[in-house]
């Protein structure tokens, strides 16, 4: 199995000098900073030769004391092994510029156009360094470096000045006051860019098409985004996505939180993963410490995060159902039953039924309820019985089959390209599952398999995750089975200031791979928290996915992601 | 065959409707039953409660304040400072339960807070307390924490005078000596923190730390 020197020993000799600083944390972790010139071909030869095919993500860092900002680099491979390469590049804090890697992997395109627009610095060579999350009127003001001194009072309507426009419309301008510039709260010089709907009405070619808008308030989408399709009759011929309605610039804020009030916020990304999001976090952060969590805080930590599996895994079929109505509204109100009983075997443990807030660095909250695990037997038996009815329920309904059966195929290569994760890469037949590509927790001791599908259309899409439902059942009667007797929390005293350094986690969302690195300086704040979510990933790959079906199977197909705008604009 | 198969599927929520599953709550006729770890309103036990404000601190949303509250414990709370947390703001993550060193403010499994105006979910501790001390209980309290504090204060002064008289300064004065390198200093020092002290605004806990052990009586 290639570990991580094996991998620094073939970067160091394929491009010698190349490699400026490097760290082997583990035999999973690889941390290198690359000379900002070779960083494209660093990749290039990473994906091509090493089998890092899975591009990961992308993070920026404002090291303001140092003058310099990094772009980091996130690469892991689909299965042939299990390294993640961390590749650092640095550029100067004056006009930051590195070099894109949009060309080279697709999806690197949404997440250079946030760390654009985040901090402002530029990639040579994408193509269209276009805003993503903000609103325009914050483009130019990089609010995520660490001088940005806050948003300018933008809520006085006394301010506001009317004006019309070119159309003839109206709209409202809030002039900023001298000292607001003085400040930096609003942009000096504006970047200069075609709107959204510029770019869209752009791609119009003749008489017969037109836009239709899908969103940001559809009855289709789970929360917020606008999905417009460009469509000529029934036919959709180009997609185009934007969001940022509900940004909430979660990872500024626990900058400005300490170590345990940032936990609350993992929460509130997104309310139906919140247990696997404070994992995340809490693993992240004990890797820095290298916290032992104690084995019984392990498994109730595997059970938790199982049944919130079950329950987000149900609310995202029941959901998707009521989007095609193709079998009827029944089969959601019957999934929200069911997971109430999930639900309120999660409440007994963590006292809330949605947030959390139940992991803590080095171990959790509270124990197990008395009569717990009898409770949960019975409860998973009667989930079980069910799912199976739901599974033989779609497979045998005509209607549902005509509905979803080679409706937005993703083939196996294409997924991994596009980056996606989840169920939707699973369903193709990639078996990619962090639990165990990245296993964390107790995981290794258990017995399960990745579910996969074979056609990677919506219904199998639909398929995988209740047959991973199923799976979830089988390990948590397997922790409830082992789970020993112990403390709940590890003994050394977690300390208020958490020493320097950084720590990537990864774990299986039920949406996909969910990442977090964050970055320590010694204080008693995070310096920086990155999320590389699921969902991020999910959405950027439905405009490409959409090209070329019926206006019908566009939600079958969005539907069938389970995408949740609320995490992907964290 | 395919008519069949639909006509099935089309039983299917009627077998499961007659299966007798709870399928609403009849909420606030029914109260359904919450569990020991619920996270609902808080529940403060003011005659153990020592004014520390951890809750305060570790609060992300800065939902708690500390206010005077006379039906507590002065000789453990001896500025009488209890929380008063707005629930509005309050997004019940427990993380004030978990950090209480006193361990007396817990959060029960009242959820409901319904109000007319706005200041009716603002709930200061008289409204959280589950335990508290009657007026008559207090004032003895009170009383005993006078004298108390009054036997201090006087004990404090004998040893200053000793102090004086012996020309050594006071075993945790001397530390201040050695940080500020004055000499004289000390008991003046100690004084200008007792004046201090009493208009010190309670909600700070961190003078109180920082208070000379001498210096406690108010």
């Amino acid at each position: 199995m290639t570990t991580a020197s094996d991998v620094l020993s073939a970067v160091q000799s394929a491009f010698p000098g190349a490699v400026l600083e490097s760290r082997v944390e583990s035999d999973r972790r690889l941390w290198a900073t690359i000379d900002s010139n070779s960083i494209v071909d660093v990749c290039k030869h990473l994906s091509e030769k090493l089998n890092f095919d899975h591009y990961s993500g992308a993070a920026g860092v404002d090291w303001i004391a140092r003058k310099e900002m990094e772009v980091v680099e996130i690469m892991a491979s689909h299965g042939a092994h299990q390294v993640v390469a961390m590749l650092k590049s640095k550029t100067p804090r004056e006009n930051p510029s590195v070099k894109s890697l949009a060309n080279l992997f697709w999806n690197a395109n949404w997440y250079e156009r946030e760390i654009w627009e985040m901090f402002g610095i530029n990639f040579e060579g994408h193509p269209g360094l276009y805003p993503l999350l903000l609103g325009d009127e914050l483009v130019g003001v990089w609010p995520w470096r660490k001088d940005f001194k806050g948003y300018p009072d933008l809520t006085t309507g006394q301010r506001a000045v009317e004006r019309p426009t070119s159309e003839g419309y109206t709209e409202y301008f809030i002039p900023p006051t001298p000292a607001e510039i003085e400040a930096g709260t609003v942009p000096k010089e504006k970047p200069k860019y075609p709107s959204f709907r510029e770019r869209e009405e752009k791609e119009i070619k003749s008489d017969s098409e037109m836009i239709m808008h899908m969103g940001p308030q559809h009855a289709m989408l789970p929360g917020p985004f606008l999905l417009d399709i460009l469509i000529e009759g029934e036919r959709v011929h180009k997609a185009f996505l934007d969001m940022g309605y509900i940004h909430k610039g979660i990872e500024k804020i626990m900058e400005n939180r300490t170590w345990l009030q940032g936990l609350t916020y993992t929460d509130r990304m997104c309310y139906v993963a919140s247990l696997s999001n404070n994992e995340c976090y809490c693993g992240a952060i004990e890797k820095i410490l290298g916290l032992e969590v104690p084995l019984r805080a392990q498994y109730i930590r595997v059970i938790l995060e199982e049944l919130s599996r079950i329950q987000s895994h149900l609310i995202g079929t029941g959901e998707f159902m009521t989007l095609i109505a193709g079998v009827g509204y029944a089969p959601w109100n019957f999934m929200i039953i069911d997971r109430e009983s999930i639900i309120s075997l999660i409440e007994s443990v963590t006292g809330a039924r949605l947030t959390h807030t139940f992991v803590r660095f080095g171990g959790v909250r509270n124990d197990l309820p008395e009569g717990f695990s009898d409770k949960c037997r019975s409860a998973l038996k009667y989930i079980e019985s069910r799912t199976k009815e739901y599974i033989e329920l779609f497979e045998q309904d005509p209607i549902y089959h005509m509905r979803m059966e080679n409706v937005g195929v993703l083939s196996p290569d294409r997924a991994k390209r596009v980056g996606i994760s989840g169920p939707p890469l699973r369903a193709t037949g990639v078996a990619y599952d962090m639990r165990k590509e990245d296993p964390i927790l107790v995981y290794p001791d258990l017995d399960f398999k990745v579910v996969t599908g074979t056609r990677g259309d919506s219904a199998d899409r639909i398929d995988v995750r209740l047959r991973e439902i199923l799976e979830s059942i089988h390990i948590i009667e397997q922790c409830l089975d082992r789970i020993p007797a112990g403390p709940i929390k590890t003994e050394t005293k977690v300390p208020k200031k958490i020493p320097a350094g950084e720590a990537y986690y990864r774990v299986e969302d039920p949406r996909g791979e969910m990442g977090m690195y964050v970055i320590s300086d010694g204080g008693d704040k995070p310096y920086r928290v990155k999320v590389r979510g699921p969902v991020y990933a999910t959405l950027q790959t439905l405009p490409p996915l959409l090209e070329g079906v019926y206006i019908a199977d566009a939600v079958a197909i969005a539907g069938s992601m389970d995408g949740c705008p609320s995490e992907a604009d964290r | 065959m395919l008519k069949r198969k639909m006509l099935k599927n089309w039983g299917w929520p009627l077998r499961i409707a007659s299966r007798g599953t709870e399928v609403t709550r009849l909420y606030p006729e029914v109260m359904m039953e919450l569990p020991a770890a619920e996270r609902g309103i808080h529940e403060l036990d003011a005659t153990t409660c020592i004014g520390c404000a951890s809750c305060a601190r570790i609060c992300p949303n800065s939902c708690i304040e500390m206010v005077t509250y006379k039906y507590g414990s002065p000789l453990k709370n001896k500025k009488m400072q209890y929380p008063q947390i707005d629930y509005g703001r309050c997004m019940f993550c427990g993380l004030c339960v978990d950090e209480c060193p006193a361990e007396c403010l817990k959060m029960g499994k009242k959820v409901t807070m319904a109000g007319w105006e706005r200041e009716d979910i603002v709930r200061g501790p008289d409204k959280l307390a589950v335990k508290k001390f009657t007026a008559k209980e207090a004032a003895e309290l009170a009383a005993e924490a006078k004298r108390i504090a009054a036997e201090k204060a006087a004990a404090a002064a004998a040893k200053k005078k000793a102090a004086a008289k012996e020309g050594a300064p006071a075993e945790g004065a001397a530390k201040k000596v050695a940080k500020e390198g004055a000499e004289n200093k000390p008991p003046k020092k100690a004084v200008a923190k007792e004046g201090e002290n009493k208009e010190a605004n309670a909600q700070e806990p961190k003078k109180e730390d920082a208070k000379p052990t001498e210096g406690g009586a108010s």
